[in-house]
């Protein structure tokens, strides 16, 4: 069930009258079931996979409590741990390694055909994985296991982050279960401005810029090193908003019940350097990174060398945990040595004495977010290409564009002589809007102008994002790009 | 793009914040929540405002656009609009899908030796000419056979568009097995014929049959309730036709640059407006060699495992059609159209009875002329373009046969106001005969 199809439209209401009119004693199953229903609406036998990881994980934790030796708790840490990454190994990798071994044995001459495994990937499955891990490496640190245990399957399957997160902390989302809450508009209020506007950015804006990178990315021989830039640009903002809208939704959705859910993203494309970047961009997924990955191989307290290996083994794991395949893993490899990199880069500026109003002036701080989003969207080739032979392909044309640039004419730009679909030519007026809009919506927020704004423009915009949905409404229901994940 | 602050162990009072604590307590305290903030909701009040806005829109017919004035152009559309355009109605309207489309356009390429636009062609001046040579009578003759077209779409062009004074005085439908059986069409509103013609009549009274699926009757219902829903693919239209237009002042295509081709753009973009088609982009050529093409693949996933529930529904338009067509006073001449045996062989038997049976009972108790090519055993496999079509040779020899029959059917010539021929022998076409009456009856009225 898709957040932008009618079932949702039909499930969600549903859902949230009858959680309102239930006994709170009893809504933590109700939720559950609502979440199962969701889960196997796709298919059914899955809905045992998500069964089998809550119960074992249920099960297996409070050993890693129950140890009273150190080394017996780490025994029983990496049971668990290696459980939950052997199925999302199985599931999402073993086709990918079969094949990544018969290249390699090909390479030596050795000729190695690999077996069909016909294995479908399940919906969500590098979500709640993490969340299992999370919840075990959390209680290895000693803090307090989840008692109940629908209250542990509703953390795992909550249907709005079952499918693409944010990924939840326990300690965060259990006690809320607890609370027995009363029916108040505004969480009515405020899930439905949540949701109608994560539709806005699916809908309007994300599924409009997906044709352009759609045809760019699948034949970028058709098109000159400037096309391929916008093409570029246009995909950074359809992922952005994609993944930005869904989000939306799955906190929107969330609220409704009256709980909350981590955000995900904060305005990342005005990040200053790529550090910063990291910080606004699927946050859930980056501090779980820190915490359950980087922090465990080392973090920063170590050597410089170590950090920087560190820093490399959870950026490119981090890429290959979207997808098996080698793009993904190049493109977290990528953002790995762009955080290198940036670590070198601020310690030779502090080295070289530069001055600090310098580094600290507004036109710095504007080159810097360029020069970010650039490097950022080189990066998105990777992630987006079909394969890294087109990675390359088009990565090599990027390059070029200077040299285009100085003999530039409009000609250059095929994107103009695609007159339908018009976000084509449509192209070189959204993008800038895009570009410029998420500054502007940074000084809303320094302003604090989302606190409180006027009453008639909350209800103004969701009149107009209600009006603008029901006719830009697509027949079908384009997935999110990060459900494959 | 707005941010919140992220909910951690931090800020967990944040996350209770919207935890409410009641001023009331006991059975009060649910309908005092409830209607505390009721008329204060922004969500509430936008969803009035909301609803009125609609409300008003289309008290007020906000943006309606004809019927005929389609958001795409598309085959059907095509075919809807020359149709709707002509000054009086055709004598002769053949249905079907690309069985009959393919050579009855075909033929005419070749007739008239010259290349036809098939967005522009909807007539068969082949028919035309044979059938005066053959009754010494001028008919004019429409083609509303479509790509695709299911015994439901024909239904609805019947239903919606063959009326009044566009009513035709005999309709040739030409039939074939994957009209009842294609296992590749989720349901019969699923077709391209379906969303052009829905715009010209009411199908609520049918729409359990036409979407199955309860998730395609909500859609249906939600877009007969809220009319900016139900006509947003038309206000989508007008405003890409108004943005293209300021487009082309603010971005114009750049001087020495040409436009990209619909080929180019549906290389690029394949999936997008799959249904399109436009003027000068599909023409039946004057052709004398065919090559034959397999398509027996396409038609093994079309045949596999029928399903019974399309194959009942399907029927049960076909009936409906034949009943409108006999209360308006229509002659309506089924054409079993031939296909290969190849493509026979991939069509379980029984499904092939029922097949052949239904449409000769169903044709025979409704008063219909039956022209059984596929009994004829006239046709083999060289006259065929692939499977199933027949190329413009094959055309010629099947307007033939049916030009042939017509000039001999009594009920035809009647429609068609020919003088009675002498010969009463000759009043029924040759397979009708085989059936005795009683039969035909008697197994017409158990299928139904």
């Amino acid at each position: 069930m898709l957040f932008n199809s009618l079932q949702y439209l039909v499930f969600l209401p549903t859902v949230f009258v009858l959680f309102w009119i239930t006994p709170h004693r009893f809504r933590v199953p109700l939720l559950l079931v609502a979440s199962y229903v969701f889960y196997m609406s796709w298919r059914p036998i899955y809905g045992l996979l998500i069964f089998g990881l809550t119960l074992g994980n249920f099960l297996l934790v409070p050993l890693i409590a129950k140890a009273t030796e150190q080394k017996d708790k780490k025994w029983w840490l990496g049971v668990v741990v290696a459980a939950n990454l052997i199925t999302l190994g199985i599931f999402k990798y073993a086709t990918f390694s079969l094949i990544t071994v018969k290249d390699t044995l090909n390479l030596f001459g050795v000729q190695f055909r690999e077996p069909h495994l016909h294995i479908i990937l399940p919906l969500g499955i590098s979500f709640f994985v993490f969340e299992f891990i999370h919840y075990a490496v959390e209680v290895y640190r000693g803090k307090p296991l989840v008692k109940k245990f629908f209250d542990f399957a509703l953390f795992a399957s909550f249907f709005p982050t079952q499918i693409a997160g944010p990924i939840k902390r326990y300690q965060d989302f259990i006690p809320q279960l607890d609370i027995p809450a009363k029916f108040k508009w505004q969480y009515l209020d405020e899930g439905m401005q949540l949701i109608l506007m994560g539709l806005f950015k699916k809908v309007l804006i994300a599924d409009n810029l997906a044709l352009v990178s759609q045809a760019g990315f699948s034949h970028p021989g058709n098109f000159s090193s400037l096309d391929l830039w916008l093409i570029t640009y246009a995909f950074a903002f359809q992922i952005f908003f994609d993944f930005a809208g869904y989000t939306d939704i799955a906190r929107g959705s969330a609220l409704l019940f009256g709980y909350k859910v981590p955000i995900n993203f904060n305005l990342p494309y005005i990040a200053s350097n790529v550090a910063d970047f990291w910080h606004r961009w699927h946050i859930s997924l980056s501090t779980w990174l820190r915490d359950y990955l980087f922090i465990p191989l080392g973090g920063s307290r170590c050597s410089q060398w170590k950090m920087y290996r560190n820093l490399f083994i959870t950026m490119t794991l981090g890429g290959l945990w979207h997808g098996a395949a080698m793009h993904f893993l190049v493109w977290g490899a990528y953002q790995g040595i762009l955080l290198i990199a940036h670590r070198e880069y601020s310690r030779l500026l502090e080295k070289s004495g530069l001055a600090k109003s310098l580094l600290q002036s507004k036109i710095y701080h504007a080159v810097s977010v360029v020069v970010t989003f650039h490097f950022v969207c080189i990066g998105w080739v990777f992630f987006r290409a079909e394969n890294m032979q087109d990675a390359c392909a088009i990565i090599s044309q990027l390059v070029q564009a200077p040299a285009a640039l100085l003999h530039f004419s409009m000609q250059q730009l095929s994107v103009l002589q695609i007159r339908d679909p018009i976000v084509f030519p449509a192209l070189l007026i959204i993008l800038p809007i895009l570009m410029i809009a998420q500054p502007v919506v940074n000084w809303l927020n320094d302003k604090r102008f989302y606190l409180s704004p006027p009453w008639a423009l909350q209800v103004g915009v969701m009149v107009a994002l209600m009006c603008l949905l029901t006719i830009f409404s697509p027949d079908s229901s384009p997935r999110f790009i990060y459900f494959q994940f | 793009m707005g941010a919140s602050a992220p909910v951690t162990m931090a800020n967990r009072e944040a996350a209770g914040d919207l935890r409410h604590s009641c001023r009331e307590s006991g059975d009060n305290c649910v309908v005092s929540c409830f209607l505390e903030n009721f008329l204060t909701s922004r969500s509430v009040i936008a969803s009035i405002i909301f609803a009125v806005v609609c409300g008003l829109a289309a008290t007020f017919d906000f943006a309606r656009v004809p019927a005929e004035k389609f958001p795409e152009s598309t085959w059907t559309g095509w075919a809807i609009q020359d149709f709707l355009s002509a000054k009086s109605a055709p004598d002769v309207v053949f249905l079907g899908s690309s069985l009959v489309l393919v050579p009855v356009a075909g033929v005419d390429a070749n007739f008239l030796n010259r290349r036809l636009d098939g967005s522009q062609h909807h007539q068969s001046a082949y028919f035309e000419s044979r059938l005066k040579a053959k009754t010494g009578r001028a008919v004019r003759s429409f083609n509303f056979a479509l790509p695709g077209e299911m015994p439901s779409d024909a239904y609805l062009i019947t239903d919606f568009l063959l009326n009044r004074e566009n009513k035709p005085k005999v309709v040739v439908y030409g039939l074939g097995p994957r009209d009842f059986m294609d296992n590749l069409l989720p349901n019969p509103g699923a077709t391209d014929p379906y969303r052009s013609l829905i715009r010209f009549g009411d199908v609520s009274s049918m729409i359990d049959r036409m979407t199955p699926d309860w998730i395609d009757r909500l859609n249906f219902n939600i877009s007969r309730t809220f009319y900016l829903y139900g006509l947003k693919q038309d206000l989508v239209a007008e405003w890409v036709q108004l943005a293209s237009k300021q487009l082309s002042g603010l971005m114009p295509v750049p001087a020495g640059a040409k436009p990209y081709s619909v080929e180019q753009r549906r290389m690029l973009l394949p999936d997008y407006r799959p249904a399109e088609l436009n003027r000068a982009e599909a023409y039946f050529r004057p052709s004398k060699a065919e090559h034959f093409a397999d398509n027996l693949a396409e038609y093994k996933k079309r045949y596999a495992h029928v399903k019974w529930d399309t194959f009942t529904s399907q029927m049960r338009f076909f009936a409906e059609l034949l009943d409108i067509c006999q209360q308006r006073g229509i002659q309506v001449v089924i054409v079993s159209m031939p296909i290969t045996d190849l493509n026979r062989s991939l069509i379980k038997d029984y499904s092939w009875e029922a097949y052949r049976k239904s449409v000769h009972v169903l044709s025979t108790v409704k008063g219909a002329t039956f022209v059984d090519l596929q009994g004829t055993k006239t046709f083999n496999v060289s006259d065929f373009m692939d499977t199933v079509h027949l190329h413009s040779g094959g055309g010629k020899k099947m307007l033939d046969l049916v030009v042939e029959q017509m000039a001999q059917d009594k009920a035809v010539r009647t429609a068609l106001e020919l003088p009675e021929l002498d010969n009463g022998s000759k009043n029924r076409s040759a397979s009708s005969q085989s059936i005795p009456e009683k039969r035909v009856a008697d197994a017409g009225r158990s299928a139904l």
